[in-house]
């Protein structure tokens, strides 16, 4: 189980939940990547999402400061560091934990503000998209104005790799066969 | 109620049939405030002659003072590497208000590190004083919002004199505005007490031989243009206490605007002012102009800094050549991105306050203490604008 925390929860609903870190965090959240939010402090219950949105927002010194020629390192760590300016990441809810048992179902409540997000492990990949028959997919259905290829494919992607790793190779067929 | 656009419309009419007579009057003047420089340029020993003259019938006489450079000499920007650290504070405040249920003040001070060209990310750091109780009420006199914002200066002095205690090798470090103390409040007792304080301050920065300035962006002072009119004053006039203003409404950035190049800097001067005796010796107060835009149209700011720094060539084309790199790095709108950034740090926002308030209000509740209550004025103040509709 990771516990590198990518960021806190700042507003969700039953269906997807949207989390701010700071821009230094960047290189841990990827398009597609599951995530997991624990809901209680012994993780005994947890959300999974996946990531279907990056925001990285401006405001007016950020403007500014891209006017100038050749900005030096200190300032750019600053903006990214130091500076209230979040990079916000949508996560669509795909399931959730309650002790042993995953459910493709939407969470029965979802996470408080700032609740921590974090990345799921390969064997938490793994064992979420093996269980049930791919039902989780019919979450991200709902998503507009997303685009959802992508999302798919890269989430996909990901989880067959783990699959694969694992000796399971026709994960992906599972639906079809059953 | 809006203001009353027709009466308005009428007055701005008139004002805009004044403004090309305006105009026409205030560029002879600066053509004639340009022409004094140029003549009066190498002329230093008479200038100052003229000027004890002055000061001596008019005490609150306000004006620069020249030193050894020629009034209209330029120095171009020095080619140095930056200090080690660069420090920047600023500060904002809360003042008191009867009209809260419980009066309190804050001063916040926020203060940033810069360690130029070592690609690490900068140090912010916030200093916050919650004033309440007899704090409001000190015995030399009222909290005033004079007094409010003199200790909010106060703070961010001794703030910079504290991190710069802590560094070694070449520091810069700035504050917004000048460094001149214009406030002049009754509580003339508190005033001196915090004065002394301010001083003690200053002090610090000199012995640890820091480049302290204040930045002034956009200045409208006019104290070269008033130096130069002593010289169009018959001698007589001099010796009266209210002495003519013929160049009246010509700032100092008319003068210096052409002259000074991308980067270059002014004459050093010194300022005579009722306010000069607070600040003797290695505090006396010197200021320069500088051409802070690389590129495009000039752009001036006023720089104030002490006699330490007007004093030590070295520290002064530091000083010139660090707040010319930290203007461009602000792009095409000059300004020091570490008093920016000291800014943002520092500033106190409308829900900050009533988030104090309400964290102040609970505490006192918890200690079983009355809480007052917020003036019927200041309530229905807080509800102008605020509209509500029937909902079903």
């Amino acid at each position: 189980m990771t516990t590198i925390e990518m960021g806190k929860l700042l507003r969700a609903a039953a269906t997807g939940c949207v989390v701010g870190c700071r821009v230094s965090q960047i290189d841990v959240p990827a398009l597609g990547g599951m995530v997991r939010i624990p809901l209680d402090a012994e993780a005994s219950q947890q959300v999974y999402g996946l990531i279907y949105d990056i925001h990285i927002d401006d405001d007016g010194l950020v403007r500014q400061l891209v006017t100038a020629e050749g900005v030096p390192q200190e300032v750019i760590l600053d903006n990214r560091i130091n500076r209230n300016v979040p990079l916000e990441i949508s996560v669509v809810f795909i399931g959730h934990r309650q002790g042993e048992r995953i459910f493709h179902s939407l969470p029965p409540r979802p996470p408080l503000t700032l609740d921590a997000l974090y990345p799921c492990s390969p064997e938490e990949l793994r064992c979420f998209s093996n269980a049930g028959n791919l039902g989780y997919l019919r979450h991200l259905l709902r998503l507009e104005e997303v685009p959802l290829g992508e999302l798919v494919a890269a989430h996909l992607q990901q989880a067959a790799a783990v699959q694969q790793q694992a000796g399971n190779p026709t994960w992906w067929s599972k639906p079809c066969v059953n | 109620m809006p203001v009353n656009y027709q009466d308005l419309q009428r007055q701005v009419r008139d004002k805009g049939r004044q403004a090309p007579a305006y105009q026409t009057r205030l560029n002879q003047a600066v053509q004639q405030a340009e022409q004094i420089l140029d003549s009066q340029s190498h002329r230093l020993d008479e200038l100052r002659h003229r000027l004890e003259r002055a000061r001596q019938a008019n005490p609150a006489l306000r004006c620069a003072i020249p030193l050894d450079d020629a009034l209209n000499a330029t120095f171009p920007q020095p080619h140095l590497p930056p200090p080690r650290v660069l420090l920047a504070a600023d500060g904002s405040q809360i003042n008191p208000s009867r009209h809260d249920p419980l009066p309190f003040g804050v001063i916040n001070v926020g203060a940033i590190r810069i360690l130029p060209g070592t690609a690490q990310a900068p140090a912010e750091i916030i200093e916050s004083q919650l004033l309440c109780f007899d704090e409001l009420y000190p015995p030399e006199g009222a909290l005033t919002e004079e007094i409010v914002a003199l200790r909010r200066d106060l703070n961010e002095r001794k703030t910079l004199a504290k991190l710069a205690q802590a560094e070694s090798g070449t520091v810069v470090a700035l504050t917004d505005g000048p460094l001149e103390l214009f406030r002049d409040p009754s509580e003339r007792s508190l005033f001196e007490m915090l004065l002394e304080d301010y001083r003690a301050a200053l002090q610090e920065l000199v012995e640890l031989n820091v480049a302290a300035a204040g930045y002034v962006d956009k200045p409208a002072s006019d104290l070269v243009v008033r130096l130069l009119e002593l010289t169009l004053l018959p001698g007589d006039a001099l010796s009266q206490p209210h002495q003519a203003r013929p160049l009246r409404g010509v700032v100092d950035v008319e003068l210096f605007r052409s002259r000074l190049a991308s980067g270059e800097r002014s004459a050093v001067f010194a300022i005579q002012s009722p306010s000069a005796r607070h600040f003797p010796a290695m505090l006396a107060l010197h200021f320069f102009y500088l051409n802070v835009n690389l590129r495009g149209k000039p752009y001036l700011a006023r720089v104030e800094f002490p006699a330490w720094v007007a004093k030590n060539p070295d520290l002064l084309d530091l000083l010139h050549a660090t707040l010319l790199m930290q203007c461009c790095q602000m792009g095409n709108r000059p300004y020091p991105y570490a008093l920016h950034r000291a800014h943002e740090v520092a500033l106190v926002s409308r829900e900050e306050r009533q988030q104090l308030s309400n964290m102040l209000a609970l505490e006192l509740h918890r200690q079983g203490v009355r809480v007052g209550e917020t003036s019927h004025k200041q309530v229905h103040k807080d509800q102008l604008g605020k509209r509500t509709r029937y909902v079903k």
